[in-house]
């Protein structure tokens, strides 16, 4: 279980404080599906970087709770999906999807993995290729193919998909659909597009400017299709509630 | 596959044709060649024209005659292998002092901030000045040029290498963190490489300025090697002979920039290398 207690952050810009977050109190069970759905610079990522361990949260506390069941390492295995791809240029695209696996098993079980998401994500012929000669959806999808790689118990993903095209984007989300169906990790999605959201997560968390606004649950069976009734509803239940939103301030003097 | 706009330029290399090929190489080999040439017909021409005695500058056919004395006795050979081996031996101190000296200041602020002006002070100084006191600390042996040569190269490596691992991008030592690596995996697996281009702008300057120091040392006290050969012909007057020397430290000069910009792009081909010379 994922466990934020009063969690707030402050950046300190210019002299002003910049309320990144304030007081996020929610739990994520182990083996769920969140998505934090919002505006850009409403605090989803930080959010996420906090989960990841990435920053320390100035006030408040997160309790990571969730027992390692991957064969690779006793401690958690973490994979996240940074918003750019952030590939190591010296690296092949089959070295960059390995690089946290270097070392940590077998050469051939490595191989054997890499192969795996190579397919998923429709890459084999350019796992020889180095990242300045991928295009920006390629190189997106290696990043998230290194995510994906060790089998993460916890995976973080920072609008994985936003660019993507939308055929691509559509294949993927049902392939980490597919993948948590089957492993069950904890997955704390971030996006803005409300259809995403909806589509993919258990429980969407809806931000604005630094706070948890509000909380769906998703009770919709899975595979889900965008065009459907319910999905639909929700869409407009989600998208009603960012436009009845006040505007506040992030800055406070 | 939604993207194939990539594919083409993945598959260029492959279809280039033979014969652009082999008109591309014949252009980078032909206009060097031309540019030699007509520098020894200047060279050749300007002394019969302004009718300059030979003693002040010998004719190319002088110099190509005292080249061929100089091959054949086998002086050359002995004065090329000296300069070589103090060039090589100080040069791989330089590297093996400097590379673990700035790794290890960059990883401590406190370090770099007492380091820091004795360095710049240090940096400012060029290595021939320290000659004096070096030949009075290690005498006038082989030990007093290699350390001409350990001080030359060491600032170009050093400062190289630490600018590289500042500039390297905390966004990729995330992506170490979240993968488990701890601060050494870190540093060695995503902070070296990554300063990996800085580094071997230092490494092909340190070598320009490895040849300067070392001609320079063997011109001021020395019994071998290009730098004396050059000083020996000088009292005997053979400028034919000093013609000579300065061509082949130009010529070993660049070919040791040719050697090290082999091994990058054969073992480093991520690193985007200029054209140009590096020793500028």
């Amino acid at each position: 279980m994922l466990e934020c207690k009063s969690l707030g952050k402050i950046y300190h810009v210019d002299g002003n404080d910049v309320h990144a977050l304030s007081d996020i109190n929610i739990t994520l069970p182990t083996g769920s599906f969140t998505v934090l759905v919002g505006p850009s610079g409403c605090g989803k990522t930080t959010l996420l970087r906090a989960f990841a361990g990435l920053i320390e949260p100035t006030t408040g506390s997160i309790h990571r709770d969730i027992p390692p069941c991957s064969v690779i390492s006793p401690s958690l295995q973490i994979g996240y999906v940074f918003q750019e791809p952030r590939l190591m240029p010296w690296l092949t695209v089959s070295q960059n999807i390995g690089f946290g696996l270097k070392n940590k098993t077998s050469k051939q079980d490595l191989n054997r993995r890499v192969a795996d998401v190579l397919s998923m994500m429709g890459l084999e012929r350019f796992a020889q290729a180095r990242p300045d000669q991928l295009s920006g959806g390629m190189a997106s999808r290696v990043g998230l193919a290194r995510a994906l790689v060790g089998n993460p118990d916890l995976l973080l993903l920072d609008e994985p998909f936003a660019a993507l095209d939308a055929m691509t984007r559509r294949r993927l989300q049902g392939e980490l659909t597919t993948i948590w169906m089957a492993r069950k990790p904890t997955v704390v999605f971030v996006t803005h597009d409300v259809e995403e959201a909806v589509l993919l997560g258990d429980v969407v968390y809806r931000m604005h400017a630094g706070l948890i606004t509000e909380r769906y649950d998703i009770n919709i069976p899975r595979p889900r299709d965008p065009t459907t009734e319910k999905i639909t509803a929700m869409r407009r239940l989600i998208l009603q509630g960012f436009e009845n939103e006040e505007q506040p301030s992030l800055i406070n003097k | 596959m939604t993207d194939i706009s990539n594919i083409d330029k993945y598959t260029i290399p492959t279809q280039t044709n033979f014969w652009g090929h082999v008109r591309s190489i014949a252009l980078k080999i032909s206009i060097p060649l031309i540019v030699i040439v007509a520098t020894i017909a200047l060279w050749a021409g300007s002394l019969t024209l302004l009718d300059i005695p030979s003693i002040l500058l010998p004719s190319p056919a002088m110099a190509f005659s005292a080249a061929v004395e100089l091959v054949c006795d086998g002086v050359l050979f002995e004065h090329i292998v000296v300069s070589i081996k103090r060039l090589t031996s100080g040069y791989i101190l330089a590297v093996a002092l400097s590379l673990p000296a700035a790794f290890m200041l960059s990883q401590s602020v406190w370090a770099k901030r007492i380091l820091n002006p004795t360095l710049e002070f240090l940096r400012q100084i060029p290595p021939l000045a320290m000659m004096p006191l070096l030949i009075l600390w290690l005498g006038i042996g082989e030990a007093q040029k290699v350390g001409i040569i350990i001080l030359a190269c060491f600032f170009p490596i050093f400062l190289g290498a630490l600018g590289g691992i500042a500039q390297c991008d905390p966004k990729l030592k995330e992506v170490g963190r979240i993968s488990g690596l701890n601060n050494p995996q870190i540093l060695w697996r995503i902070v070296l490489p990554s300063a990996l281009p800085a580094i071997v702008i230092g490494l092909r300057i340190a070598l320009g300025q490895g040849w300067r120091a070392l001609v320079g040392a063997e011109l001021v006290a020395s019994a071998a090697g290009l730098g004396y050969m050059i000083v020996d012909a000088e009292n005997l007057a053979r400028t034919d002979i000093i013609v000579v020397g300065i061509i082949v430290i130009g010529i070993l000069g660049l070919t040791s920039d040719w050697v090290a910009r082999w091994l990058i792009v054969r073992f480093a081909p991520w690193v985007k290398i200029d054209e140009g010379p590096a020793n500028a």
